[in-house]
Protein backbone atom coordinates (compact mmCIF):
# COMPACT_ATOMS: atom_id res chain seq x y z
CA UNK A 1 0.00 0.00 0.00
CA UNK A 2 3.06 2.56 0.48
CA UNK A 3 4.56 2.03 -2.89
CA UNK A 4 3.79 5.62 -4.06
CA UNK A 5 3.18 6.40 -7.63
CA UNK A 6 5.75 7.78 -9.98
CA UNK A 7 5.06 10.95 -10.86
CA UNK A 8 2.84 11.40 -14.13
CA UNK A 9 4.08 14.56 -15.37
CA UNK A 10 2.38 13.69 -18.56
CA UNK A 11 5.48 11.64 -19.47
CA UNK A 12 4.24 8.13 -20.75
CA UNK A 13 6.82 6.13 -18.63
CA UNK A 14 4.56 4.83 -15.41
CA UNK A 15 5.62 1.85 -14.01
CA UNK A 16 3.53 -0.43 -12.22
CA UNK A 17 5.16 -1.10 -8.57
CA UNK A 18 5.65 -4.93 -7.62
CA UNK A 19 6.79 -5.98 -4.79
CA UNK A 20 9.25 -8.35 -6.39
CA UNK A 21 10.29 -5.57 -8.69
CA UNK A 22 11.48 -6.56 -12.03
CA UNK A 23 13.49 -3.19 -12.44
CA UNK A 24 17.50 -4.28 -11.58
CA UNK A 25 18.28 -0.82 -10.52
CA UNK A 26 15.64 1.22 -8.49
CA UNK A 27 18.35 3.79 -7.55
CA UNK A 28 18.97 4.23 -11.31
CA UNK A 29 15.19 4.50 -11.69
CA UNK A 30 14.64 6.96 -9.24
CA UNK A 31 17.87 9.21 -10.54
CA UNK A 32 16.57 8.71 -13.85
CA UNK A 33 13.93 11.71 -13.01
CA UNK A 34 16.92 13.46 -12.55
CA UNK A 35 17.60 13.45 -15.88
CA UNK A 36 20.97 13.53 -16.25
CA UNK A 37 23.44 12.08 -18.48
CA UNK A 38 25.90 11.62 -15.69
CA UNK A 39 24.21 10.20 -12.85
CA UNK A 40 21.89 7.93 -14.88
CA UNK A 41 25.08 6.75 -16.82
CA UNK A 42 27.10 5.92 -13.73
CA UNK A 43 24.29 4.74 -11.55
CA UNK A 44 22.67 2.73 -13.79
CA UNK A 45 25.90 1.09 -14.67
CA UNK A 46 26.72 0.16 -10.94
CA UNK A 47 22.68 -0.32 -10.34
CA UNK A 48 22.82 -3.39 -12.81
CA UNK A 49 26.16 -4.97 -11.12
CA UNK A 50 24.84 -3.99 -7.76
CA UNK A 51 21.33 -5.19 -7.95
CA UNK A 52 21.39 -7.47 -10.83
CA UNK A 53 23.14 -10.50 -9.36
CA UNK A 54 21.70 -10.18 -5.50
CA UNK A 55 18.68 -12.06 -4.63
CA UNK A 56 15.33 -11.39 -3.99
CA UNK A 57 14.63 -10.93 -0.67
CA UNK A 58 17.38 -8.02 -1.11
CA UNK A 59 15.63 -6.26 -4.19
CA UNK A 60 12.38 -6.52 -2.46
CA UNK A 61 13.65 -4.87 1.19
CA UNK A 62 15.80 -2.16 -0.88
CA UNK A 63 12.04 -1.02 -2.54
CA UNK A 64 10.10 -1.25 0.57
CA UNK A 65 12.69 0.85 2.61
CA UNK A 66 13.90 3.60 -0.04
CA UNK A 67 10.46 4.63 -1.88
CA UNK A 68 10.91 7.10 -4.44
CA UNK A 69 12.29 9.84 -3.62
CA UNK A 70 11.01 12.18 -6.39
CA UNK A 71 7.52 12.01 -4.73
CA UNK A 72 8.44 13.96 -2.06
CA UNK A 73 9.84 16.90 -4.09
CA UNK A 74 6.98 17.56 -6.43
CA UNK A 75 5.86 20.82 -4.83
CA UNK A 76 5.31 24.12 -5.81
CA UNK A 77 5.55 27.63 -4.01
CA UNK A 78 1.75 27.22 -2.84
CA UNK A 79 2.12 23.59 -1.40
CA UNK A 80 5.57 25.58 0.57
CA UNK A 81 4.00 28.33 1.90
CA UNK A 82 0.48 26.29 3.50
CA UNK A 83 2.91 23.70 4.91
CA UNK A 84 4.92 25.97 6.70
CA UNK A 85 1.55 27.47 7.98
CA UNK A 86 0.36 23.75 9.07
CA UNK A 87 3.91 23.24 10.37
CA UNK A 88 4.50 26.58 12.37
CA UNK A 89 0.76 26.74 13.33
CA UNK A 90 -1.06 23.58 13.66
CA UNK A 91 -3.65 24.64 15.78
CA UNK A 92 -4.62 27.24 12.74
CA UNK A 93 -5.09 24.21 10.62
CA UNK A 94 -9.22 24.09 9.61
CA UNK A 95 -9.15 21.04 7.66
CA UNK A 96 -8.65 17.66 8.10
CA UNK A 97 -5.33 15.79 8.11
CA UNK A 98 -5.63 12.35 6.50
CA UNK A 99 -3.93 12.22 3.22
CA UNK A 100 -5.52 11.77 0.37
CA UNK A 101 -5.47 8.55 -1.37
CA UNK A 102 -5.89 7.45 -5.23
CA UNK A 103 -6.35 4.24 -6.67
CA UNK A 104 -3.46 3.40 -9.05
CA UNK A 105 -2.56 0.61 -10.83
CA UNK A 106 -4.91 -1.21 -8.73
CA UNK A 107 -3.45 -0.39 -5.73
CA UNK A 108 -3.74 2.41 -2.99
CA UNK A 109 -1.43 5.49 -2.81
CA UNK A 110 -1.17 8.57 -1.76
CA UNK A 111 -1.19 11.85 -3.97
CA UNK A 112 1.62 13.48 -4.30
CA UNK A 113 2.45 16.58 -1.67
CA UNK A 114 1.11 19.65 -4.83
CA UNK A 115 -2.69 17.98 -4.16
CA UNK A 116 -2.67 17.09 -0.88
CA UNK A 117 -1.16 19.32 2.00
CA UNK A 118 -1.27 16.48 3.93
CA UNK A 119 1.29 15.00 2.10
CA UNK A 120 5.48 15.21 3.34
CA UNK A 121 7.69 16.70 1.09
CA UNK A 122 11.33 16.37 1.81
CA UNK A 123 12.42 20.24 0.04
CA UNK A 124 11.31 21.95 3.20
CA UNK A 125 12.63 19.57 5.38
CA UNK A 126 16.33 20.07 3.70
CA UNK A 127 15.75 23.49 3.01
CA UNK A 128 14.79 24.08 6.80
CA UNK A 129 18.01 22.26 7.95
CA UNK A 130 20.35 24.25 5.73
CA UNK A 131 18.83 27.33 7.40
CA UNK A 132 19.22 25.74 10.34
CA UNK A 133 22.38 25.57 9.93
CA UNK A 134 23.47 28.93 7.96
CA UNK A 135 21.53 30.75 11.21
CA UNK A 136 23.27 28.67 13.61
CA UNK A 137 26.63 29.83 11.94
CA UNK A 138 25.80 33.24 12.10
CA UNK A 139 24.63 33.39 15.53
CA UNK A 140 28.15 32.07 16.91
CA UNK A 141 29.78 34.53 14.42
CA UNK A 142 28.23 36.99 16.16
CA UNK A 143 29.54 35.57 19.75
CA UNK A 144 33.18 35.31 17.90
CA UNK A 145 33.32 31.92 17.60
CA UNK A 146 32.73 31.00 13.94
CA UNK A 147 35.16 28.81 11.51
CA UNK A 148 34.15 26.58 8.81
CA UNK A 149 35.73 23.33 11.43
CA UNK A 150 32.23 24.57 13.95
CA UNK A 151 30.25 25.07 11.11
CA UNK A 152 30.74 21.47 9.99
CA UNK A 153 30.28 21.20 13.74
CA UNK A 154 26.98 22.00 13.41
CA UNK A 155 26.20 20.23 10.49
CA UNK A 156 26.78 16.85 12.37
CA UNK A 157 25.04 18.28 15.61
CA UNK A 158 22.04 18.91 13.06
CA UNK A 159 22.36 15.75 11.30
CA UNK A 160 22.36 13.74 15.02
CA UNK A 161 18.99 15.88 15.93
CA UNK A 162 17.37 14.54 12.67
CA UNK A 163 18.82 11.12 13.12
CA UNK A 164 17.46 11.15 17.00
CA UNK A 165 14.17 12.55 16.20
CA UNK A 166 13.45 9.93 13.09
CA UNK A 167 14.75 7.27 15.19
CA UNK A 168 11.61 8.63 17.83
CA UNK A 169 9.25 8.45 15.15
CA UNK A 170 10.26 4.87 13.66
CA UNK A 171 10.54 3.34 16.70
CA UNK A 172 7.16 4.63 18.19
CA UNK A 173 6.08 2.84 15.61
CA UNK A 174 7.19 -0.08 15.84
CA UNK A 175 6.38 -0.67 19.28
CA UNK A 176 2.82 -0.17 17.90
CA UNK A 177 3.65 -3.09 15.82
CA UNK A 178 3.77 -1.53 12.55
CA UNK A 179 6.83 -0.74 10.66
CA UNK A 180 5.53 -0.63 7.11
CA UNK A 181 5.18 3.18 7.02
CA UNK A 182 8.11 4.50 3.91
CA UNK A 183 11.35 5.46 6.21
CA UNK A 184 11.21 8.56 3.79
CA UNK A 185 7.87 9.71 5.09
CA UNK A 186 9.71 9.50 8.61
CA UNK A 187 12.24 11.35 7.48
CA UNK A 188 10.11 14.05 6.04
CA UNK A 189 8.00 14.43 9.09
CA UNK A 190 10.99 14.41 11.65
CA UNK A 191 12.47 17.14 8.97
CA UNK A 192 9.94 19.65 9.74
CA UNK A 193 11.34 20.33 13.82
CA UNK A 194 13.99 22.38 11.68
CA UNK A 195 11.81 24.91 9.85
CA UNK A 196 10.55 25.76 14.10
CA UNK A 197 14.20 25.21 15.19
CA UNK A 198 15.11 28.06 12.21
CA UNK A 199 12.66 30.20 13.39
CA UNK A 200 13.66 30.02 17.11
CA UNK A 201 17.50 30.59 16.36
CA UNK A 202 16.38 33.56 14.11
CA UNK A 203 15.08 34.99 17.29
CA UNK A 204 18.04 34.30 18.95
CA UNK A 205 20.01 36.25 16.52
CA UNK A 206 17.73 39.13 16.66
CA UNK A 207 17.34 39.22 20.46
CA UNK A 208 18.73 37.20 23.06
CA UNK A 209 15.19 37.18 25.25
CA UNK A 210 13.08 36.45 22.50
CA UNK A 211 15.05 33.16 22.29
CA UNK A 212 13.68 31.95 25.95
CA UNK A 213 9.88 32.60 24.12
CA UNK A 214 9.89 31.29 20.61
CA UNK A 215 11.68 27.95 21.47
CA UNK A 216 9.13 26.55 23.73
CA UNK A 217 6.14 28.17 21.68
CA UNK A 218 7.82 25.98 18.61
CA UNK A 219 8.47 23.06 20.89
CA UNK A 220 4.76 23.08 21.49
CA UNK A 221 3.64 23.57 18.04
CA UNK A 222 5.74 20.90 16.99
CA UNK A 223 4.66 18.54 19.40
CA UNK A 224 1.05 19.40 17.97
CA UNK A 225 1.83 18.64 14.69
CA UNK A 226 3.62 15.28 15.26
CA UNK A 227 0.59 14.28 17.01
CA UNK A 228 -1.48 14.87 14.87
CA UNK A 229 0.01 13.57 12.03
CA UNK A 230 1.17 10.34 13.61
CA UNK A 231 -2.03 9.68 14.69
CA UNK A 232 -3.27 9.13 11.12
CA UNK A 233 -0.73 7.15 10.38
CA UNK A 234 -1.02 5.16 13.15
CA UNK A 235 -4.99 4.74 12.48
CA UNK A 236 -3.62 4.01 8.33
CA UNK A 237 -1.01 1.18 9.79
CA UNK A 238 -1.42 -0.38 12.67
CA UNK A 239 -4.04 -3.28 12.94
CA UNK A 240 -5.20 -3.56 16.07
CA UNK A 241 -6.41 -0.08 17.84
CA UNK A 242 -5.30 -0.10 21.48
CA UNK A 243 -6.09 3.60 22.87
CA UNK A 244 -4.54 3.96 25.52
CA UNK A 245 -1.70 2.19 24.43
CA UNK A 246 -1.99 4.97 21.23
CA UNK A 247 -2.46 8.21 23.42
CA UNK A 248 0.54 7.16 25.52
CA UNK A 249 3.23 6.97 23.02
CA UNK A 250 1.75 10.14 21.27
CA UNK A 251 2.30 11.95 24.01
CA UNK A 252 6.20 10.74 24.64
CA UNK A 253 6.27 11.93 21.30
CA UNK A 254 5.59 15.57 22.17
CA UNK A 255 7.13 15.71 25.50
CA UNK A 256 10.18 14.41 23.92
CA UNK A 257 10.71 17.15 21.77
CA UNK A 258 11.41 19.13 24.92
CA UNK A 259 14.89 17.97 25.15
CA UNK A 260 15.49 17.50 21.38
CA UNK A 261 14.67 21.22 20.97
CA UNK A 262 16.83 22.43 23.79
CA UNK A 263 19.69 20.40 22.40
CA UNK A 264 19.74 22.01 18.87
CA UNK A 265 18.85 25.45 20.17
CA UNK A 266 21.74 25.68 22.26
CA UNK A 267 24.34 26.46 19.24
CA UNK A 268 27.80 25.98 20.73
CA UNK A 269 31.08 23.89 19.25
CA UNK A 270 30.63 21.32 22.28
CA UNK A 271 28.03 17.97 22.51
CA UNK A 272 26.01 19.64 25.34
CA UNK A 273 27.50 22.39 26.91
CA UNK B 1 81.57 -9.24 24.95
CA UNK B 2 83.65 -7.46 23.41
CA UNK B 3 84.16 -8.52 19.35
CA UNK B 4 87.34 -7.50 17.64
CA UNK B 5 86.09 -5.38 14.30
CA UNK B 6 88.31 -5.07 11.58
CA UNK B 7 88.08 -1.29 10.70
CA UNK B 8 89.69 -0.29 7.58
CA UNK B 9 92.55 2.16 8.44
CA UNK B 10 90.83 5.80 8.05
CA UNK B 11 93.36 8.33 7.02
CA UNK B 12 92.43 11.88 7.22
CA UNK B 13 94.23 14.70 4.70
CA UNK B 14 97.20 16.42 6.36
CA UNK B 15 96.03 20.24 6.63
CA UNK B 16 99.13 21.25 4.72
CA UNK B 17 97.93 20.11 1.19
CA UNK B 18 95.99 21.85 -2.02
CA UNK B 19 92.21 20.83 -1.92
CA UNK B 20 92.08 20.02 -5.20
CA UNK B 21 95.01 17.40 -5.91
CA UNK B 22 93.30 15.57 -3.04
CA UNK B 23 89.76 15.95 -4.57
CA UNK B 24 91.36 14.41 -7.36
CA UNK B 25 93.49 11.49 -5.92
CA UNK B 26 89.46 10.78 -3.96
CA UNK B 27 87.30 11.47 -7.14
CA UNK B 28 86.82 9.11 -10.23
CA UNK B 29 86.19 11.47 -12.96
CA UNK B 30 83.27 11.22 -14.42
CA UNK B 31 83.08 11.85 -18.10
CA UNK B 32 79.55 14.59 -18.71
CA UNK B 33 76.62 12.81 -19.46
CA UNK B 34 75.98 12.16 -23.41
CA UNK B 35 72.62 12.14 -24.55
CA UNK B 36 71.77 9.17 -26.56
CA UNK B 37 72.48 9.92 -30.22
CA UNK B 38 70.10 8.39 -31.57
CA UNK B 39 67.02 10.79 -30.91
CA UNK B 40 66.76 13.90 -33.30
CA UNK B 41 67.37 17.24 -31.71
CA UNK B 42 65.02 19.35 -32.77
CA UNK B 43 66.16 22.92 -32.12
CA UNK B 44 64.12 25.86 -32.18
CA UNK B 45 64.36 29.36 -32.77
CA UNK B 46 62.41 31.98 -30.92
CA UNK B 47 62.08 34.30 -33.44
CA UNK B 48 60.62 32.31 -35.90
CA UNK B 49 58.23 30.52 -33.46
CA UNK B 50 54.74 30.64 -34.15
CA UNK B 51 52.56 32.92 -32.22
CA UNK B 52 48.84 32.29 -31.57
CA UNK B 53 46.77 34.35 -32.98
CA UNK B 54 43.44 34.18 -30.88
CA UNK B 55 45.04 34.46 -27.28
CA UNK B 56 46.89 37.49 -27.85
CA UNK B 57 49.92 38.26 -25.97
CA UNK B 58 50.03 34.70 -24.14
CA UNK B 59 52.73 32.86 -25.41
CA UNK B 60 52.74 29.29 -26.37
CA UNK B 61 55.50 27.27 -24.69
CA UNK B 62 58.08 26.33 -26.74
CA UNK B 63 57.45 22.51 -28.18
CA UNK B 64 60.20 19.53 -26.59
CA UNK B 65 61.24 17.95 -29.72
CA UNK B 66 60.74 14.02 -29.68
CA UNK B 67 59.98 11.89 -32.11
CA UNK B 68 61.07 14.29 -34.82
CA UNK B 69 57.55 14.46 -37.11
CA UNK B 70 55.09 17.10 -35.04
CA UNK B 71 55.84 20.44 -36.85
CA UNK B 72 56.15 23.03 -33.95
CA UNK B 73 54.38 25.26 -36.26
CA UNK B 74 51.03 22.67 -36.79
CA UNK B 75 50.39 22.51 -33.17
CA UNK B 76 47.98 24.34 -31.15
CA UNK B 77 48.12 27.25 -28.87
CA UNK B 78 48.16 26.41 -25.10
CA UNK B 79 45.38 28.21 -24.15
CA UNK B 80 43.22 26.45 -26.76
CA UNK B 81 44.61 23.00 -26.26
CA UNK B 82 43.46 23.23 -22.96
CA UNK B 83 40.18 24.33 -23.54
CA UNK B 84 40.64 28.18 -21.52
CA UNK B 85 39.18 30.99 -24.00
CA UNK B 86 39.82 33.98 -21.99
CA UNK B 87 37.79 36.19 -23.88
CA UNK B 88 34.48 34.18 -23.50
CA UNK B 89 35.29 33.76 -19.37
CA UNK B 90 35.74 37.68 -19.52
CA UNK B 91 32.11 38.61 -21.46
CA UNK B 92 30.82 35.50 -19.20
CA UNK B 93 32.06 37.77 -16.09
CA UNK B 94 30.76 40.73 -17.22
CA UNK B 95 27.82 39.16 -18.00
CA UNK B 96 27.23 38.29 -14.04
CA UNK B 97 28.33 42.26 -12.94
CA UNK B 98 24.79 43.86 -13.97
CA UNK B 99 22.47 42.61 -10.83
CA UNK B 100 19.47 42.80 -13.16
CA UNK B 101 19.66 41.52 -16.29
CA UNK B 102 21.90 38.66 -16.53
CA UNK B 103 22.85 37.59 -20.00
CA UNK B 104 22.55 34.02 -20.47
CA UNK B 105 23.33 33.06 -23.89
CA UNK B 106 27.05 33.51 -23.54
CA UNK B 107 26.95 30.93 -20.93
CA UNK B 108 25.03 28.33 -23.09
CA UNK B 109 28.42 26.32 -23.40
CA UNK B 110 29.63 25.84 -19.53
CA UNK B 111 33.28 25.53 -18.97
CA UNK B 112 35.36 25.51 -15.46
CA UNK B 113 38.16 27.39 -16.07
CA UNK B 114 36.26 30.66 -14.87
CA UNK B 115 35.04 29.63 -11.49
CA UNK B 116 38.82 28.31 -11.07
CA UNK B 117 40.08 31.58 -11.66
CA UNK B 118 37.10 33.34 -9.40
CA UNK B 119 37.67 30.76 -6.78
CA UNK B 120 41.67 31.64 -6.48
CA UNK B 121 40.83 35.32 -6.40
CA UNK B 122 38.34 34.48 -3.32
CA UNK B 123 40.77 32.69 -2.06
CA UNK B 124 43.05 35.21 -2.35
CA UNK B 125 41.45 37.93 -0.91
CA UNK B 126 40.66 35.95 2.07
CA UNK B 127 44.46 35.57 2.33
CA UNK B 128 45.03 39.18 2.47
CA UNK B 129 42.26 38.64 5.28
CA UNK B 130 44.19 36.43 7.08
CA UNK B 131 42.32 33.63 6.43
CA UNK B 132 44.12 30.62 4.87
CA UNK B 133 40.98 28.85 3.60
CA UNK B 134 41.72 27.45 0.25
CA UNK B 135 40.44 23.50 0.59
CA UNK B 136 37.55 24.97 3.04
CA UNK B 137 36.36 27.43 -0.28
CA UNK B 138 36.94 24.06 -2.75
CA UNK B 139 35.14 21.85 -0.96
CA UNK B 140 32.13 23.98 -0.05
CA UNK B 141 32.35 24.65 -3.98
CA UNK B 142 31.77 21.14 -4.34
CA UNK B 143 29.63 20.52 -2.18
CA UNK B 144 27.22 23.05 -3.05
CA UNK B 145 27.11 22.46 -6.72
CA UNK B 146 26.03 18.99 -5.59
CA UNK B 147 23.38 19.87 -3.66
CA UNK B 148 22.19 22.11 -6.21
CA UNK B 149 22.08 19.54 -8.96
CA UNK B 150 20.36 17.23 -6.59
CA UNK B 151 17.54 20.28 -5.21
CA UNK B 152 17.45 21.21 -9.27
CA UNK B 153 16.83 17.77 -10.87
CA UNK B 154 14.19 16.52 -7.74
CA UNK B 155 12.47 19.62 -8.22
CA UNK B 156 12.18 19.69 -12.26
CA UNK B 157 11.63 15.48 -12.21
CA UNK B 158 11.73 14.30 -15.89
CA UNK B 159 11.99 17.14 -17.57
CA UNK B 160 14.66 18.74 -15.76
CA UNK B 161 17.85 18.41 -17.64
CA UNK B 162 20.42 20.36 -14.99
CA UNK B 163 24.08 18.50 -15.64
CA UNK B 164 26.94 18.65 -12.61
CA UNK B 165 29.19 20.64 -15.43
CA UNK B 166 26.72 23.66 -15.96
CA UNK B 167 25.60 23.22 -12.43
CA UNK B 168 29.34 23.88 -11.00
CA UNK B 169 29.93 26.68 -14.28
CA UNK B 170 26.91 28.36 -12.55
CA UNK B 171 27.71 28.48 -9.04
CA UNK B 172 31.23 29.73 -9.67
CA UNK B 173 30.30 32.15 -11.97
CA UNK B 174 27.66 33.52 -9.61
CA UNK B 175 30.66 33.84 -6.97
CA UNK B 176 31.38 37.40 -8.37
CA UNK B 177 29.26 38.77 -6.08
CA UNK B 178 30.93 37.21 -3.12
CA UNK B 179 34.57 37.72 -4.67
CA UNK B 180 34.08 41.54 -4.88
CA UNK B 181 32.55 41.27 -1.11
CA UNK B 182 35.60 40.13 0.40
CA UNK B 183 37.22 42.46 -1.22
CA UNK B 184 35.45 45.16 -0.23
CA UNK B 185 35.11 43.46 3.35
CA UNK B 186 39.33 44.02 3.69
CA UNK B 187 38.63 48.23 3.98
CA UNK B 188 35.63 47.34 6.18
CA UNK B 189 34.99 46.88 10.37
CA UNK B 190 35.14 43.25 10.87
CA UNK B 191 32.21 41.46 12.08
CA UNK B 192 28.72 42.52 13.41
CA UNK B 193 25.45 43.20 12.05
CA UNK B 194 27.05 45.78 9.89
CA UNK B 195 28.64 42.80 7.66
CA UNK B 196 25.66 41.25 7.61
CA UNK B 197 23.74 44.02 6.54
CA UNK B 198 26.63 44.82 3.36
CA UNK B 199 26.70 41.22 2.85
CA UNK B 200 22.74 41.06 2.15
CA UNK B 201 23.09 42.86 -0.66
CA UNK B 202 25.92 40.78 -2.81
CA UNK B 203 24.46 37.64 -1.19
CA UNK B 204 21.00 38.83 -3.03
CA UNK B 205 22.86 40.00 -6.70
CA UNK B 206 24.86 36.33 -6.67
CA UNK B 207 21.04 34.30 -5.79
CA UNK B 208 19.60 36.62 -8.41
CA UNK B 209 22.43 35.66 -10.98
CA UNK B 210 22.47 32.20 -10.48
CA UNK B 211 18.76 31.46 -10.43
CA UNK B 212 18.18 33.64 -13.66
CA UNK B 213 21.34 31.36 -15.06
CA UNK B 214 19.83 28.06 -14.24
CA UNK B 215 16.43 28.65 -15.01
CA UNK B 216 17.11 30.18 -18.05
CA UNK B 217 19.79 27.22 -19.35
CA UNK B 218 17.70 24.13 -17.97
CA UNK B 219 14.28 23.53 -19.02
CA UNK B 220 12.25 22.42 -16.34
CA UNK B 221 13.07 25.32 -13.61
CA UNK B 222 10.21 27.94 -14.45
CA UNK B 223 7.77 26.82 -11.97
CA UNK B 224 9.94 26.41 -9.23
CA UNK B 225 12.02 29.81 -9.59
CA UNK B 226 11.52 30.74 -5.95
CA UNK B 227 12.44 27.83 -4.26
CA UNK B 228 15.86 27.36 -6.55
CA UNK B 229 16.56 30.49 -5.76
CA UNK B 230 16.06 29.75 -1.59
CA UNK B 231 18.87 27.17 -2.41
CA UNK B 232 21.20 29.81 -4.10
CA UNK B 233 20.72 32.11 -1.60
CA UNK B 234 21.47 29.54 1.18
CA UNK B 235 24.57 28.94 -0.60
CA UNK B 236 26.00 32.19 -0.92
CA UNK B 237 24.91 33.06 2.38
CA UNK B 238 27.17 30.45 3.43
CA UNK B 239 30.49 31.69 1.68
CA UNK B 240 29.42 35.45 2.70
CA UNK B 241 29.94 33.68 6.23
CA UNK B 242 33.20 32.72 5.40
CA UNK B 243 33.95 36.27 4.26
CA UNK B 244 32.59 38.12 7.24
CA UNK B 245 33.43 36.39 10.29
Amino acid sequence: MYNNVRPQLGVPQFQPQLPTSSQPNVFGNAFNAAGSGLIRGGLGAYGEKIFGSSSEYVQSNITRYFSDPQYYFQVNDHYVKNKLKVVLFPFLHRGHWTRITEPVGGRLSYKPPIYDINAPDLYIPLMAFGTYVVLAGISLGLRGKFSPEALNWLFIKGMVGWCMQTALLKLTLLSLGSGEAPLLDIVAYAGYTFAGMSLAALGKIISGYSYYVLMPWFCLCMGIFLVKTMKRVLFAEVRSYDSSKHHYLLLFIALAQFPLFMWLGNITVNWFI
Amino acid sequence: MEKEFKVPPVSFASVGNPAGQNLQNRRVPIPPFQPNSGIPFMSFDIGSAAVSTSSGPIYSGPGIGGGGSVNFDDEEPLLDELGIHPDQIWSKIRSVLNPFRVNHTVHKDSDLSGPILLYMAFCLFQLLAGKIQFGVILGWIVVSSIFLYVVFNMLAGRTGNLDLHTCTSVVGYSMLPVVIFSAISLFLPQGGFFGLAIAAVFVLWATRASTGLVVSLTDGGDEHRGLIAYACFLIYTLFSLLVIF
